[in-house]
């Protein structure tokens, strides 16, 4: 299976924080989704991959080439959303289509107004006076306008309300339909990749904690909420973590079937990936 | 090419934010110049002002991005860290040059509107060219500052680094003179005034390649 984006031990040391060994392989046509605490090593790895920051150890292999040996037409088969940059609030719509038209040799003009439309955004309004969904649907946009091939994607859904997340997340759904690009995104609302990600990466403290594909997550993990009473008969290696939350405790397990087997009275239910993520990160 | 262009535009896309000030303070100049004209028939004093006050406006682009982390950005689309240093640094010679060369005129119109004629117009050039060349000075001190620490975190330093070359230079001078006092004679002065667009042309050249090589350096090595 072809790749269009690999990430090879990627390790970089900070004085107070440590990237480790992180690993990621991003096929052509699938979705993976970068999940985990705040600070907990996502936007460094975008950071890295886009080559924004130097790192110690590793490869990214982006298209087959070393990230550092892109040529300006190869970088312009990627698109970028970053949470916290963008052009200068005192631009409109109009300009930026302007700046695009100069960046990108195949930046779609048609396609950039035909979805401002769609998204009902003035074009002569500055930046500034826009809600930060607005602002993010716009990034998205000049993230896809010039038709790539891979997106990086540091919380595309971040500020917007659902109805702007059902859009946005119907875009990036009809992007990868061609079986040719790619989408790697980091999120903290994890429901959107419940409906997107083909495969999921937790990294916590900035090590890769969980990759598992969204299909072995259905198929094989389970949650399990308990009495303590119930509980106390369990054997620890019947689950992979528990976490008490009010009365009740909840216990991860996999394979579920297994579980199923030996304790046939209890009832087990598919994890969200918040409650996969929250049992990761903060359970025993 | 078509990067650069694009970079240009987006730094021009600035002043659209302050476009009533700038307005505001042409016609200020413009009061102002009409009547020093009343006073005298060189040029220079009108020249000098707009050079300063547009061609220095030219700082406000880096605060921009620095508020919007657009360098970030930027260097996520196809575009390298030499296009953007590139780009910085023609938008502010082109910046200061157009203000220069529109403040002239301005003078210039001015002072024959006013005074029916325009003396030493060679001089007036003279000075105006002196006066580029110290803006340009002081631009080249402050960008590598910027690309170091920053427009907020580097204002201390913007100040200082080039004061600290005012200095060097100033006591240089007067050691010079202290050492070969027979250099400072009027001829020595007038002569040196004479050919300074040449020394001027050199001088802006060399400011701009070194300062640009410096800040390159500098934000090569720049984790954004």
């Amino acid at each position: 299976m072809e790749h269009n984006l690999e990430v090879i031990n990627l390790t970089k040391n900070y004085p107070e924080f440590q990237l480790k060994k992180i690993n990621i392989k991003l096929p052509k046509g699938k979705i993976i989704g970068l999940i985990g605490e705040n600070g907990s090593g996502k936007t460094t790895t975008i950071k890295a991959i886009l080559n924004l920051i130097s790192y110690d150890k590793g490869n990214i292999i982006i298209f087959g080439k070393d990230n550092k040996d892109l040529t300006k037409i190869d970088r312009e088969q990627i698109g970028i959303v970053l949470d916290d940059s963008f052009f200068s609030p005192i631009l409109n719509v109009n300009d930026i289509n302007k700046l695009m038209k100069y960046f990108y040799h195949n930046w779609n003009e048609k396609l950039y107004y035909e979805t401002i439309k769609k998204f009902k955004i003035p074009c002569n309004k500055p930046l500034k006076e826009f809600s930060s969904g607005m602002k993010m649907k716009i990034k998205v946009l000049c993230a896809i306008a010039h038709k790539p091939k891979l997106l990086i994607l540091d919380e595309p859904t971040n500020g917007l309300d659902p109805i702007f997340r059902y859009e946005i997340i119907e875009l990036f759904n009809n992007f990868v339909s061609n079986s040719e690009n790619s989408i790697l995104m980091t999120t903290h609302i994890t429901s959107d990749l419940e409906h997107l990600a083909d495969e999921v990466i937790f990294i916590d403290d900035g090590h890769i904690i969980l990759d598992v594909s969204k299909k072995e997550i259905d198929n094989e993990y389970g949650i399990v909420e308990l009495l303590e009473n119930d509980f106390i008969n369990l054997n620890n290696e019947d689950y992979i973590k528990c976490l008490k939350y009010k009365n009740a405790i909840y216990i991860l397990v996999n394979p579920k079937y297994k579980f199923q087997k030996k304790y046939p009275k209890l009832e087990i239910r598919k994890p969200s990936l918040e409650e996969l993520m929250l049992l990761l990160v903060k359970g025993d | 090419m078509n990067t650069i262009k694009g970079l240009l535009l987006k730094d021009l896309d600035v002043f659209k934010n302050f476009k009533g000030n700038i307005i505001f303070s042409a016609f200020m100049f413009i009061f102002l110049i009409t009547i020093g004209s009343v006073r005298s028939e060189i040029f220079t004093f009108g020249s000098i002002l707009f050079l300063i006050f547009f061609g220095m406006n030219s700082i406000s682009s880096f605060s921009y991005d620095e508020n919007a982390e657009t360098d970030k950005y930027l260097l996520s689309l196809p575009i390298s860290r030499k296009d953007i240093v590139l780009s910085k640094y023609l938008f502010v010679f082109l910046n200061s040059f157009i203000a220069l060369i529109i403040g002239i005129f301005i003078s210039f119109i001015i002072t024959i509107i006013v005074r029916g004629k325009v003396n030493n117009i060679g001089d007036s050039l003279r000075i105006c060219l002196i006066a580029f060349t110290s803006v340009s000075f002081l631009m080249g001190a402050n960008i590598p500052c910027i690309y170091k620490w920053g427009v907020e975190k580097g204002r201390m330093q913007s100040v200082i680094i080039p004061a600290l070359f005012i200095f060097l230079i100033g006591t240089f001078g007067s050691l010079l003179l202290l050492l070969f006092p027979e250099l400072y004679t009027n001829i020595n002065l007038l002569y040196i005034f004479k050919i300074s667009p040449y020394i001027c042309l050199i001088l802006n050249i060399l400011i701009y390649v070194i300062s640009y090589l410096i800040s390159y350096k500098i934000f090569f090595k720049k984790s954004i």
